[in-house]
């Protein structure tokens, strides 16, 4: 699959995605993830950024006396606020597709699986950070909401809700975007992640929505190897997971105008994206997730330069 | 071709099972799952024709598999034209027992079993052959194989016929063991040529209990014989028995007046109540009771034991009769009152028959009156001329001293006419007489002394003097010493021969043959002088056995059977009587009238049914009945089949085919799955 290899594979020391997804428990695997992303960071030539800048703002009167830095104020004798810690926080949403396409999977785990612990990797990540992180489950309904939180127990919280099983008998891409647009008024960030396996043509109006909101939205579109090449090689019945229609296919003589496809949907995915401004992310099951994590970041750095001076003005209108 | 078992054909419909299985692989593929197919449209199935040629190799073989099974379970057979009817086998030689014992008069037994005997006879064909025997005590032919086989083959079930009309179950013991090895042995016996064909015995006969069958224990069974039983049933299973209960000898003569019967009830009796009483026959032939009748109770698969008082006025009353019962064969015995029979002995001998030294004083206490026997003993000087009177009465002569010369040979003619002398010498000086008894001059007889004492050593205990002594048990005369012996050579007298010598080899018991009598020449006496033989518990015995010789006592059993021999004494007209029936029979010998009482066996009494079983644990194969069917037409072609089928046995073959079938198939199948999954490994890279 040559279109969309977004971070070239790097080093072996990262964590195999089968090992990986071989660990039960989801928040070990994240943190897993996370840990060996982190320890990996020092040798980055990026290390130093965050997912936002903190920043202290002199005491003008009006200002709410709690947010003085006292500490700064006994070293100097000068009365600054912490007005950007609590601002820039992060308020991150994700978007977790459980639908049961999800649950396919041809290299010992599924992609449900796969996007559970990018999930759980993400709001870890973010939790570590001191973030707010939510989660939206959905397939053709929306499953759970859970509203973005830095709290103790919220991690775990969200974490069970990862875990549940894939049942929605089809995915309805633009729904969750809408509910997303409605129930989250404050700006903050939306990782959207799904395969992504369904019709776009109302995707591209829902995201535009969100990003007019003022989201910053990420697409993760989470992809089995067998799903890109179409690696299967016996003729058989085919049976859709999802909606249970069968049909009698020889791989061999379907493959090609398949990945045709494939690759004109994924192609109209990222060209929607990169109209919007919105990073995308196509990640195959068996690539190790600090790949996702550190493209997603190197993404986001790239895009805060691009959008830092909009992104600052509209963050410090959010004060609270 | 022809099937045995068409039916199983239709087992060909399953024929249509590999096609419909070959079919369904082909429509319904494994189903696969995947997560969307909105990328995909349905493909056309893509199959080379190669595999389904292979596909289409196994399908035959499965076809061929399961056709072969279905042939081999039809029995096929090739129509072959039959040189022989087969139901007409090889030809049986067939010997029809026909049980003729008592028994069989039960109610209804005779006739089923003339009946059943004259349905062997009509099965026979023209090729078999069929003899019949009758049996009781002893099995005698009543239409051999010879006269069988003689006889046009359309006249033998005619013959066969009025031999049996002419026949009637008798009286006799049945001794089915004895009977079967000469029906054995008459199937085996064959002039040398093998038959061919089955052999078998037609057993026709009520089987009771009572039948004998020790016979066949020491019997080996020819091989290729085999039983057929064709048992008889009475119409009354009950039967209750009679039978007498005999004395001992020496009974005390207080127990002869009465008569001790045993009364017997079959176990699955109906009747417990019985009558006894005494009854003779009447002036008009028919049998009269006479009062006072017993009441007696038997419970079923019991026997009571009991005392008839014999009557005083028991004018003509010799027979027991029990009332009551069903069946009335064995219902009657017949007892005559016991006689005395009287034996006379010349004893020649000067010594005093109170004199405990002497001998004649131990064959006097030793010869003691019983009540079916009295021995008169008369004693004669050695002097006293020959009386004929006395000779005549006298079974036995015994000399022991020295006779004169014409009284010797007197006593010699005597013996020539058939009587027994018993020459026992009390000294070397009576060895003279010894010449003169024999008819030979210079007889030389000494007196011996041994040293010690001198012991019977070599006895010949097939003579019928040593004969009662020739059991293990009582065989031992060592413990007899004798002290002194009078010695001769018995070479010097013509036709003696030594029935026991001493342990010096000197003669001590010899035999010289007489004409039709015999002298018995004893070296010593019994008297205590001479040994301790009169002291011995051997004297009385051998005392008898002499006696016996002599032809004095008759041996006589306890009671007569049917079927028995019973010896005549002399002057009757013949020899011996043979019982054939139960009664009272009387017999001439001379003035002397002789009676009989001649009773059933006490076996036949016990009808219940004698089990198969029993012949089979004595090696007896037993078959079961024959049905006399005639095959029809259908039944003949059938039959054909089978035999034709059994002969070529093809489904042995299509088993071994279908077998090696289902081998190839199975290569061949492991091989393209082996091949096909070769393929698909490959195939990725």
């Amino acid at each position: 699959m040559a279109t969309a290899a977004p971070v070239s594979t790097p080093t072996g020391s990262l964590i195999d995605a089968q090992a990986l997804m071989g660990i039960r428990s989801l928040e070990l695997r994240a943190r897993s993830v996370v840990e060996g992303f982190i320890s990996g960071m020092h040798r980055s030539p990026y290390h130093g950024f965050s997912v936002e800048f903190t920043e202290y703002r002199q005491y003008s009167p009006g200002d709410d006396p709690r947010y003085l830095d006292w500490r700064v104020v006994a070293r100097s004798d000068r009365y600054f606020i912490k007005k950007y810690e609590d601002e820039t926080n992060l308020r991150c949403h994700l978007l977790v597709d459980q639908s049961r396409s999800m649950d396919y999977g041809t290299r010992g785990h599924t992609k449900s699986a796969y996007a559970a612990t990018l999930a759980a990797t993400l709001a870890y990540f973010l939790h570590l950070q001191g973030d707010a992180t939510g989660l939206l489950t959905f397939d053709d309904q929306m499953r759970e909401f859970l509203p973005a939180r830095h709290r103790s127990g919220h991690l775990r919280q969200l974490m069970h809700a990862l875990e549940r099983t894939p049942t929605g008998q089809s995915t309805d891409l633009g729904a969750p975007l809408d509910r997303m647009a409605n129930l989250v008024r404050k700006r903050g960030m939306v990782a959207f992640i799904s395969d992504f396996l369904a019709p776009l043509e109302q995707l591209e109006k829902k995201l535009l929505v969100l990003t007019a909101c003022g989201h910053e939205v990420v697409v993760f579109q989470v992809l089995d190897p067998a799903e890109l090449n179409l690696g299967l090689e016996q003729p058989a019945m085919f049976e859709d997971i999802e909606s249970g229609r069968t049909l009698y296919l020889d791989p061999a003589a379907a493959r090609a105008g398949y990945v045709q496809k494939l690759e004109a949907h994924c192609a109209g995915l990222r060209a929607t994206c990169r109209k919007l401004g919105i990073g995308y992310h196509l990640l195959a099951t068996d690539q190790p997730l600090e790949l996702a994590l550190f493209g997603f970041l190197q993404d986001r750095m790239k895009r805060g330069r691009q959008f830092r001076p909009g992104a600052r003005a509209a963050g410090a209108g959010g004060g609270a | 071709m022809n099937f045995l078992t068409p039916l199983f054909l239709l087992g060909g419909l399953a024929l249509a099972a590999p096609i419909i299985f070959h079919l369904i692989r082909r429509t319904t593929r494994e189903r696969v799952s995947f997560s969307s197919l909105m990328f995909l449209l349905p493909t056309p199935p893509r199959l080379s024709k190669r595999s389904r040629l292979e596909h289409l190799l196994l399908l035959l073989l499965r076809c061929l598999a399961l056709l072969l099974l279905v042939l081999g379970f039809s029995r096929p057979f090739f129509k072959e034209t039959p040189l022989l009817d087969p139901t007409a086998a090889q030809p049986t030689r067939t010997v029809v027992l026909l049980d003729v014992s008592a028994s069989m008069r039960r109610a209804g037994v005779w006739a089923a079993a003339k009946e059943r005997a004259e349905v062997v006879a009509r099965r026979a064909g023209p090729a078999d052959q069929v003899a019949i025997y009758t049996f009781d005590r002893t099995a005698t032919p009543l239409l051999p194989f010879e006269e069988w086989c003689r006889t046009a083959a359309g006249d033998r079930v005619a013959l066969a016929t009025s031999r049996l009309s002419a026949t009637a179950a008798g009286w006799g013991a049945t001794q089915l063991g004895a009977a079967l090895i000469t029906a054995a042995e008459a199937l085996t016996e064959n002039d040398g040529k093998p038959t061919p064909g089955p052999r078998e015995i037609v057993l026709v006969s009520d089987l009771q209990a009572g039948s004998r069958l020790d016979a066949l224990q020491a019997y080996e069974w020819p091989k290729g014989v085999r039983l057929i039983v064709e048992a008889v049933k009475a119409k009354n299973p009950t039967n209750a028995g009679l039978q007498l209960v005999a004395d001992s000898a020496d009974a005390s003569r207080a127990a002869a007046s009465t008569v001790r019967v045993r009364v017997t009830n079959s176990a699955d009796a109906q009747r417990e109540q019985f009558k006894l009483s005494w009854a003779r026959m009447g002036a008009t032939g028919a049998v009269e009771m006479v009062e006072p009748t017993i009441n007696i109770y038997v419970p079923p698969g019991q026997s009571r034991v009991v005392a008839m008082p014999v009557q005083k006025d028991a004018r003509g009353l010799d027979r027991i009769v029990l009332q009551g019962d069903d069946e009335d064969f064995d219902n009657t015995v017949y007892v005559i009152p016991p006689t005395q029979q009287k034996i006379g002995v010349l004893w020649f001998g000067s010594e005093s028959p109170e004199d405990a030294r002497q001998s004649l004083f131990f064959l006097r206490r030793a010869l003691a009156e019983t009540p079916k026997l009295a021995v008169s003993v008369l004693a004669r000087l050695p002097s006293a001329a020959l009386l004929p009177g006395d000779i005549e009465a006298a079974s036995v002569i015994f000399i022991t001293e020295a006779l004169s010369a014409p009284a010797a040979a007197a006593l010699r003619e005597q013996a020539r006419a058939g009587k027994t002398l018993v020459f026992a010498p009390k000294s070397a000086a009576a060895g003279v007489t010894l010449g003169a008894l024999v008819g030979v001059d210079g007889v030389a007889v000494t007196e011996a002394k041994p040293t010690n004492y001198a012991m019977l050593a070599e006895i010949d205990f097939k003579h019928p003097l040593f004969a009662p002594f020739s059991d293990p048990r009582f065989s031992d005369f060592t413990k007899i010493h004798f002290w002194r012996y009078r010695k001769f050579d018995p070479a010097s007298l013509p036709d003696a021969r030594v029935i026991a010598k001493f342990d010096s080899g000197d003669p001590a018991v010899t035999e010289i043959t007489l004409g039709k009598g015999r002298l018995l020449v004893l070296a010593a006496g019994w008297q205590p002088e001479d040994s301790q033989l009169a002291v011995s518990s051997k004297f009385v015995p051998l005392l008898w056995s002499l006696l016996d010789l002599g032809g004095g006592t008759m041996g006589a059993p306890a009671q007569w059977l049917v079927g028995d021999t019973a010896p005549l004494p002399a002057g009757a007209t013949e020899k011996e009587i043979r019982f054939t029936e139960p009664g009272i029979r009387d017999a001439k010998a001379g003035e002397l009238s002789v009676r009989f009482a001649v009773n059933l066996d006490a076996n036949e009494s016990r009808t219940a049914p004698l089990s198969s079983d029993e012949l089979e644990r004595l090696g007896v194969p037993v078959s079961a009945p024959v049905e006399t069917k005639t095959p029809s037409k259908e039944d003949k072609v059938l039959l054909q089949g089978i035999e034709a089928e059994n002969r070529q046995k093809l489904w042995r073959w299509l088993i071994a085919a279908t077998l090696a079938v289902l081998v190839i198939e199975s290569a061949l199948a492991g091989w393209a799955a082996r091949k096909q999954s070769l393929k698909t490994e490959e195939s990725p890279t």
